[in-house]
């Protein structure tokens, strides 16, 4: 998940960075009013589980890779929007400076990706979907297996646009790239999904007051909320649609190909829609077939999960109640 | 630094506190403590000792909320109170129980330099001052040390370092020896030896609260069971089984004759 | 395990911190914006580096370690492109120019954490105008990342030595999801103790960092 220096062009990392630079700054601002004095041990101590638990391996079966927690939403459930992206910032500049996993140049995007779709984006749309659930600490764990997997696919869109803008060109197609990403974040997604729930269903039990009763409301909140949640849900709608775009060549050039015309070099505005209108040979059709499938099958595991690990929470939310509350 | 045999640095008045589930964790406590005396506070666990500790410098109750005429605490005569915790927090040098908890900066020499730096001293004064303690409790050379590579020992002293870094007229010390080995323990009884404030130790390690304080409060269940000389009091085997304790060593060795 | 601070001195570790940080993102910047044509001057690049990483002693066993490690996925995120058009010259051309950029790239990174430690890289942010609240939580961090680090591998010895391997795949996850909360859990009470830790020595949010020191040399 984490882009390297050299695959982003350096106009693009500085774009990023400099939304992440003024994202990164006004979470700062917020959290200093939100937890004051308390900001730096909690933010601080909170990143560095995000990264002691991202080192945790998740295995698969049969397969010689292995799942790991990325942590936006979490982070967002346990302290709230503005630490969850402060957290993943901080997880991320350690992993490029001590590790050298993730690029330098490349901080800007991943900060955005990851720090403010991932975990802004994430958290936006678990809040907004627990007041679609009830508002109540149930609804928690259902709401924040289903963010969690947006984010990561929100951010995996986010990631074929960057590198739209980055390598688009006449000359050669992007939809290979993209399925592979498309893909890939799909199942992570998946094992994010799965994880967070597991963890914050874990912690329900232990520590429910540390998953906060409700979602705060108010009128701007609410409204900001639901914005960022529903820019959030269409980047990961996007990302199943992207590759299948590549296919469809444009009206115009079929219309040429048919009249057989020469197909001039037209200016276009946007490198990135460049690449629809060349047609893909029909023996890789099945790779959107498979990004698709993917979608679809990412979307039931993840809805199924979140429907078991809520169930689950219901059980214990009743046990806590017969037993007067003393859940330590 | 001269000692008022007279003057009080530490008054309790009718202390009580309760937990969040309404259970009783101190129960009317009061006592006083003179300056320069060294008092350690002895009892089973759960008897409340750690939350007696942080009623001292206004870590309880959370947030602060104590107002001046509910002061309950007085350090140097001065209610403990939400206006004064700043004042207070200077005169108070406060070692925790866990090194790691209180050791949170990257090198040595900025962790002792935390407290300083937040009396608003200048630079060249905190180096001094860090430099100072860092000589008081024996590791001069630490100071680019990264806290991960040092011992358990080492870890409670580079504490006490950024305790006294501070120049507190009072220690506060919890649990001080726990995981420490015996050459680490002998080494912090020296060092706290040598300072002359005030000092009020909790600890379950009756040998060093022995060879340490003159002066005994027993805490049990959150009441003050008992308050009187060390050495009379620890004697006590009755009292002492009563209340999840036990004589220590040195006086089974060399009973004390009434 | 993350690497603690070292005490090396090579010839690189002695160049003013500034510099190291602004070499290596200058490196990789040119590196970026080189274009495909010009791929020998990336080639040049590359030679720099190496002797860099020679002067800075770093070995060629761990070079290798860290290069496999990252070669794998950059070659499969490399070749998705060509591959999907096999004909095609001009992707190949790009996927051979990304593979050079990002190694050179990767390669100037890992030089500039081998010879700068991370405390020197802090007061390096905030020389740059880095937020100091920034800095103070990434230096809180790295402290507690250690700490942390040995609490996982006590938490993970406690529950394999009740482990006889016979669990599912899910028993498995849900184990090591339990892992994860635990050392949430325990991490967020010890940050409660610490803040009580800064609070008794004076902290009031406000943040202030050591500087270099400013008394005569004696």
């Amino acid at each position: 998940m984490h882009i390297r220096d050299g695959i982003l062009s350096p106009e693009v990392c500085a774009a990023a960075g400099l939304i992440s630079v003024s994202a990164v700054g006004y979470s700062l601002r917020k959290l200093r009013v939100d937890l004051e004095d308390r900001a730096v041990p909690l933010t601080g101590m909170l990143a560095a589980v995000i990264f002691a638990g991202q080192m945790v391996n998740f295995p698969l079966i049969g397969l010689p890779v292995s799942g790991h927690l990325l942590g936006g939403v979490l982070a967002g459930v346990i302290l709230g929007p503005w630490a969850g992206c402060l957290a993943i910032t901080l997880v991320l500049i350690v992993q490029a400076v001590l590790f050298n996993d993730g690029g330098l140049l490349s901080l800007g995007a991943n900060v955005l990706n990851m720090g403010v779709i991932g975990s802004w984006g994430g958290y936006a749309v678990y809040a907004s979907l627990r007041k679609i659930l009830g508002n109540n600490p149930v609804s928690a764990i259902p709401a924040a297996v289903i963010a969690a997997w947006l984010s990561v696919l929100a951010a995996a869109m986010m990631f074929c646009l960057e590198f739209g803008f980055s390598a688009g060109s006449k000359d050669f197609s992007l939809s290979g790239i993209f399925t592979l990403m498309v893909l890939y974040h799909a199942l992570i997604g998946v094992g994010e999904a799965l994880i967070t729930g597991s963890i914050l269903g874990f912690i329900f039990v232990r520590r429910p007051e540390l998953i906060s009763l409700s979602v705060s409301s108010g009128r701007v909140a609410n409204v900001g909320r639901i914005v960022v949640a529903g820019m959030v849900v269409a980047l990961a709608i996007a990302a199943f649609v992207a590759p299948f775009k590549s296919d469809f060549p444009d009206g115009l050039d079929k219309v040429a190909e048919v009249q057989g015309f020469e197909s001039r070099e037209v200016e276009r505005p946007g490198l990135l829609f460049d690449d629809y209108e060349i047609p893909l040979p029909k023996r890789f059709q099945w790779s959107t077939a498979a990004t698709s499938l993917a979608g679809l099958l990412g979307t039931c595991v993840v809805f199924a999960a979140a429907i078991a690990l809520g169930k689950t929470a219901r059980w214990n939310v009743a046990s806590l109640v017969t037993d007067g509350g003393n859940a330590t | 630094m001269t000692m008022n045999p007279t003057s009080t640095a530490l008054e309790l008045r009718h202390l009580t506190f309760r937990y969040p589930n309404g259970r009783i964790a101190l129960d009317d406590v009061s006592f006083c403590i003179a300056a320069g005396e060294r008092v350690a506070v002895v009892g089973p666990s759960g008897a409340g000792k750690s939350t007696l500790l942080m009623h001292l410098n206004g870590l309880l109750p959370a947030p602060s909320v104590v107002f001046d005429e509910d002061a309950r605490v007085f350090v140097q005569s001065l209610g403990v109170t939400k206006s004064r915790l700043r004042e207070i927090r200077r005169q108070i040098g406060f070692l925790f129980q866990d090194p790691d908890d209180q050791l949170f900066c990257p090198t040595v020499r900025e962790d002792v330099a935390f407290g300083p730096l937040n009396l608003g001293l200048t630079q060249a004064e905190v180096l001094n001052r860090v430099d100072r303690s860092l000589i008081a409790v024996g590791l001069p050379e630490h100071g680019p040390r990264n806290p991960a590579q040092l011992s358990t020992g080492e870890r409670k002293r580079v504490c006490l370092a950024g305790v006294l870094a501070c120049e507190p007229k009072m220690l506060v010390l919890d649990e001080p020896t726990s995981n420490l080995d015996p050459r680490a323990r002998r080494h912090l009884l020296q060092i706290l030896k040598e300072f002359s404030g005030t000092q009020i130790i909790a600890t379950h390690d009756l040998d060093f609260a022995y060879d340490l304080c003159q002066r005994v409060l027993v805490l049990d269940a959150g009441k003050v069971q008992a308050d009187g000389p060390a050495g009379q009091l620890m004697s006590n085997a009755d009292l002492m089984d009563r209340h999840g304790l036990e004589v220590p060593w040195r006086l089974i060795q060399r009973p004390m004759t009434s | 395990m993350p690497p603690s601070s070292t005490i090396q001195n090579s010839f690189c570790h002695r160049i003013p911190s500034n510099w190291k940080l602004g070499l290596t993102l200058t490196v990789i910047v040119l590196a970026s914006l080189i274009p495909l044509e010009h791929w020998p001057a990336i080639g040049i690049l590359m030679v720099i580096v190496s002797i860099a990483l020679c002067f800075a002693n770093v070995t060629v066993g761990y070079l290798i370690r860290r290069l496999a490690l990252f070669l794998p996925m950059l070659l499969v995120f490399g070749l998705s492109l060509p591959l999907s058009q096999l004909d095609n010259s001009a992707a190949w051309a790009w996927t051979v120019a990304l593979w050079l950029r990002c190694t050179v790239s990767f390669l100037a990174g890992l030089w500039m954490i081998h010879v700068l430690p991370f405390p020197e890289l802090l007061a390096t942010l905030l020389r740059w105008r880095c937020p100091t609240l920034l800095v103070a939580m990434l230096s809180f961090m790295y402290r507690y990342i250690f700490i942390l680090w040995d609490e996982l591998a006590r938490l993970r010895h406690a529950r394999d030595a009740r482990d006889f391997g016979g669990g599912s795949l899910a028993m498995r996850w849900m184990g090591n999801a339990q892992l994860i909360g635990l050392l949430l859990l325990r991490a967020m009470e010890r940050a409660e103790r610490t803040h009580h830790a800064m609070l008794a020595r004076g902290w009031d949010g406000s943040v202030k960092f050591l500087g270099d020191d400013p008394r005569p040399a004696q």
